[in-house]
């Protein structure tokens, strides 16, 4: 039998709460710390103990970080899975279950390693025997696919923090299962690890924390946050990295964090600290942009800036509240009544959570607007490997004027009189002495006082537009990968990114060359309309129903463009798996050429 | 021209002209906050006036025109206010909201300012209606009352000064917009604390409850108010030894600032560090259909907001860029410890 190196996908059925993340956290470290380049999906449950939990591991010399379209290797622990994960699996798949759980296993074109897990694990300690039992998968795959035991040493000691009894009883469960697998077993499994060339300079994170880790470099000086999945752990991270990071003189805080009563009041305090003259954000999920709706508009029509990160989870309502998705794109654009339009800040990379986590900032005070961060559950709570940080650029604080001199160098300063032609006003701060504003929702004229007048309200609203349309030259702008004279261009964005390379490598492999256009912010770039321009077809690419992105740019391109571009948007839940929206990119470009 | 301790003329206290209806109560609570201010010799810079959304929260453009200020959503005052204050701690924060404003939908907020002992006065505007949206009933109005053209309301009312005693409130205290001199000592004292100081004001709405019946009437709360102490606030500038010591039993009570609030027995003896007695006074005033107002409770103890962040002592909105974004060094020794 063929051996196959570095090319093939784990799946880990456990149930929730039984510490099989640490074991898959080791798993992963592992081969990562062999320059075997790897990705992994948690695919876990709302709940705290007891439901079904999958974690996925994709093993790619080719630097596929997608969920693979098959199982390799199955892991059982979970009874409750048992015959579904078993009768999914394609043939020749290698199965190591746990034999204590006396389920059995009718296939006869499996490769199988029945391992009494919970065994192995009692005798090394009752108690923990649960929790053990996982590390026994971990010694029985680094035995059967070649991990190196020195660096498996290492990751257990990382994972644990250096803590010696616990190391050890880890350390000892994986040898056992290891052993067990050498005195039991004659079969050769079909897939093995081959060291490859490490880069020094890599590691592995999830996006929550490198966002976490941006906005500390960006200056942040108050978040609020409520909990919620996913968006828990970027608030987390800041918590963790806040005394380190952003500790003055005296040991005390240069951020201040409130765990807020709800998503509407962490809002409120944004806009309130952004009004001060603070750097603040929240981070929520769809159901909290909800809440968060009115004061999004407020902050946009009396502009005051602030970060808000939205890291998507499956809607409508609570939904997959676990589960990842692109569905709320549409809502961030526009949010509130009346017209609206924000900045949205799309990273699709690791390298991208942390720059935008601190170009937000700067964003939200050159503009005077909220400024969101759309990551998603994929991004932000899975593990990706990153090339590291680059130091922030000089920071931006908009513009705040800080004296009279100042003042008086402006011809009739008024807070919302627009001086240089750019939409974006001149504005003081309270406590500075300064021209004193009175900031309010309610219509206002360019001196900041009420006003129901209609010509002020539409100067005002245009003067709005044209100072968010002046973004769309300022934000991130699209990475493109063009293939010459191509009549298909693909366009998408945020963590599409790490399925978009095996996307690209299968219709290519049918004979369909594709360019590509990686939308990184909204309002969108004119370099968007010219990649339409380029194109004779236009594929929208995405991870929901509706295909929201699609509609965006219906809207906003020139009419007689939007004839060549089309939707191709599909949302399960599930990380984006490469074969199935490369299928549909197919069908749909069949249907509209014929 | 009269000048006060910071050499300001109250005029420099003044807002615009109101556009609430003439007689309302608001605009006599807008007095209160320009006099008490200025009396109090409080930069108008160092304030920050905040409201949430109906008549009471209009006011603020209507006092202290030389103070920043932000008139929020329906309901939201207090979190904005929130985020101003750990962001500025320095500033003196004054909340206006109405009963619309903070029984009903911002009620959450309410609850949640008074829980971190927000550094700030709030000051409910209570007349019991809603008066932009034409005269509703609000969660505040007593049971029974009958408005023309309505079905009487049967639901009983919250009391905000008794919700907020529950909740730990530093400093409350109930007190009516036709009582300027209360008023007056009980503004300038919830200017001198530190912590949530609120203040419910019965401020009659001249156009839509002001029959006699009505609990918040001006004749109703004339004829039917006990005052629990007559009040003088001697400010930290004026030496407590030149004041005229009063006839009467007295109490003095120190505020955050050093200026003292003095309570001069006038009939009951109420200790306004007893929660249980102001309880019991206020669920007596209810079953009496009268009003008590006067200081109800005071507890300088708890920390504020701000102290229980451990924020910088100089305010985070005060800090230069190199203060809040730690430095090359400090990413590379980050990215070194990831990398291990």
């Amino acid at each position: 039998m063929e051996t196959i190196v570095n090319d093939f996908t784990f799946n880990i059925a456990t149930a929730n709460g039984t510490g099989s993340q640490s074991a898959n956290l080791i798993l992963l470290q592992s081969m990562f710390k062999m320059g075997v380049p790897v990705s992994g999906k948690n695919l876990f449950p709302s709940n705290i103990s007891g439901l079904p939990t999958w974690y996925i591991i994709r093993v790619s010399d080719a630097g596929y970080q997608a969920p693979g379209d098959r199982t390799h290797i199955q892991v059982l622990l979970n009874k409750a899975t048992w015959d579904n994960d078993i009768a999914s699996l394609e043939s020749g798949t290698v199965v190591i279950y746990n034999s204590d759980v006396k389920l059995p296993v009718e296939r006869d074109d499996l490769i199988l390693y029945p391992i009494p897990m919970t065994t192995i694990a009692r005798g090394l300690n009752p108690k923990l025997a649960r929790m053990i039992a996982n590390m026994v998968y971990v010694g029985v795959i680094a035995e059967l696919i070649g991990l190196d035991s020195t660096i498996l040493d290492s990751a257990v000691n990382k994972q644990f923090n250096g803590k010696a009894k616990a190391i050890e009883l880890n350390a000892t469960a994986i040898t056992l299962g290891r052993e067990y697998v050498a005195e039991n077993f004659e079969q050769i499994c079909p897939y093995s690890l081959e060291a490859r060339e490490v880069n020094p300079e890599s590691f592995i994170i999830d996006g929550n924390e490198a966002v976490a880790l941006g906005a500390l470099f960006g200056g942040v000086t108050m978040l609020s946050w409520y909990p919620i999945t996913p968006s828990t752990s970027i608030a987390e991270g800041i918590i963790t990295h806040l005394p380190r990071l952003r500790s003055d003189d005296n040991e005390q805080l240069t951020c201040a964090v409130i765990q807020s009563e709800d998503e509407l009041a962490a809002a409120g305090m944004v806009v309130g600290a952004g009004w001060a003259g603070g750097r603040a954000m929240t981070c929520t999920s769809g159901p909290g942009i909800s809440l968060m709706s009115e004061f999004v508009g407020l902050a946009y029509f009396s502009e005051v800036p602030g970060v808000i990160w939205d890291v998507n989870r499956v809607g409508p309502s609570t939904g997959l509240p676990t589960r990842t998705q692109q569905g709320d794109l549409s809502m961030l654009y526009e949010l509130g009544h009346g017209d609206t339009k924000h900045l949205v800040l799309i990273p699709g990379t690791i390298e991208e959570c942390f720059e935008f986590g601190w170009r937000a900032f700067d964003l939200a005070e050159r503009f005077q607007t909220i400024v969101f961060g759309f990551s998603d559950l994929d991004l932000g709570m899975n593990h990706w490997i990153c090339n590291g940080f680059d130091y922030p650029e000089k920071m931006d604080r908009g513009k705040v004027l800080h004296s009279q001199e100042e003042i008086d160098a402006i011809e009739n300063f008024g807070r919302y009189r627009d001086v240089d032609g750019d939409g974006i006003c001149y504005r003081t701060l309270p406590g500075s002495g300064l021209e004193p504003i009175l900031y309010r929702g309610t219509g206002h004229d360019e001196d900041a006082v009420y006003s129901e007048d209609p010509e002020i309200y539409v100067a005002n609203m245009a003067r709005l537009k044209r100072k968010i349309d002046g973004a769309r030259t300022v934000l991130p702008q699209p990475i493109l990968r063009e293939e010459p004279e191509q009549q298909v261009g693909i366009i998408y964005y945020g963590s599409m990114e790490n399925t978009i390379q095996e996307i690209d490598d299968i219709l290519e492999a049918t004979g369909l060359k594709v360019s590509q256009c990686r939308l990184r912010s909204l309002p969108i770039s004119p370099i968007v309309e010219e990649f339409v321009a380029n194109h004779e077809q236009i594929i929208v690419l995405e991870v929901n129903r509706d295909g929201q992105l699609y509609g965006i740019l219906r809207k906003e391109l020139p009419i007689k463009l939007v004839p060549r571009v089309h939707s191709v948007a599909f949302s399960d839940g599930l990380p984006p798996r490469a074969r199935k929206y490369s299928e549909m990119i197919r069908e749909k470009l069949l249907e509209v050429m014929s | 021209m009269k000048l006060n301790i910071i050499d300001l003329p109250k005029d420099d206290y003044k807002g615009g002209p109101s556009s609430l209806c003439p007689g309302c109560g608001h605009d006599q609570i807008s007095n209160v906050v320009i006099t008490a201010a200025w009396e109090n010799g409080i930069q108008p810079n160092r304030i920050a006036k905040m409201s949430g959304i109906g008549c009471s929260s209009k006011t603020p453009a209507y006092f202290l025109g030389k103070s920043h200020g932000f008139n929020t959503l329906h309901g939201r005052m207090p979190s904005v206010t929130t985020g101003a204050n750990v962001t500025n701690k320095d500033l003196h924060y004054i909340g206006v909201s109405g009963d619309g404003d903070t029984a009903s939908i911002g009620i959450g907020q309410f609850i949640h300012a008074i829980r971190r002992n927000l550094n700030m006065v709030y000051i409910i505007e209570n007349n019991g209606v809603y008066g932009l949206t034409k005269g509703q009933y609000s969660a505040t109005v007593e049971k029974g009352s009958q408005k023309r053209k309505a079905e009487a309301n049967e639901s009983p009312p919250i009391d905000l000064c008794a919700m907020a005693i529950n909740l730990g409130c530093t400093f409350v205290a109930r007190s009516f917009s036709g009582s300027k001199k209360q008023l007056t000592s009980l503004m300038r004292a919830a200017m001198s604390h530190r912590g949530t100081a609120i203040i419910d004001v019965i401020s009659p709405c001249v156009t839509f409850s002001n029959n006699d019946e009505s609990f918040r009437s001006y004749g109703y709360v004339k004829d039917n108010q006990s005052e629990l102490h007559a009040y003088d606030y001697i400010p930290t500038f004026q030496p407590i030894a030149d004041v005229e010591v009063p006839e009467g039993e007295f109490k003095d009570i120190t505020l955050f600032d050093g200026s003292t609030l003095r309570l001069e027995t006038i009939g009951g003896n109420h200790d306004p560090s007893d929660a249980v007695a102001a309880l019991s006074q206020i669920h007596h005033a209810e079953q009496d259909q009268t009003h008590v107002t006067g200081l109800l409770y005071y507890n300088p103890e708890p920390k504020t907001l701000d102290e229980m962040l451990n924020i910088s002592d100089t305010p985070l909105s005060e800090l230069t860029n190199d203060k809040i974004r730690p430095s090359e060094e400090d990413l590379a020794s980050l990215l070194a410890d990831l990398r291990a």
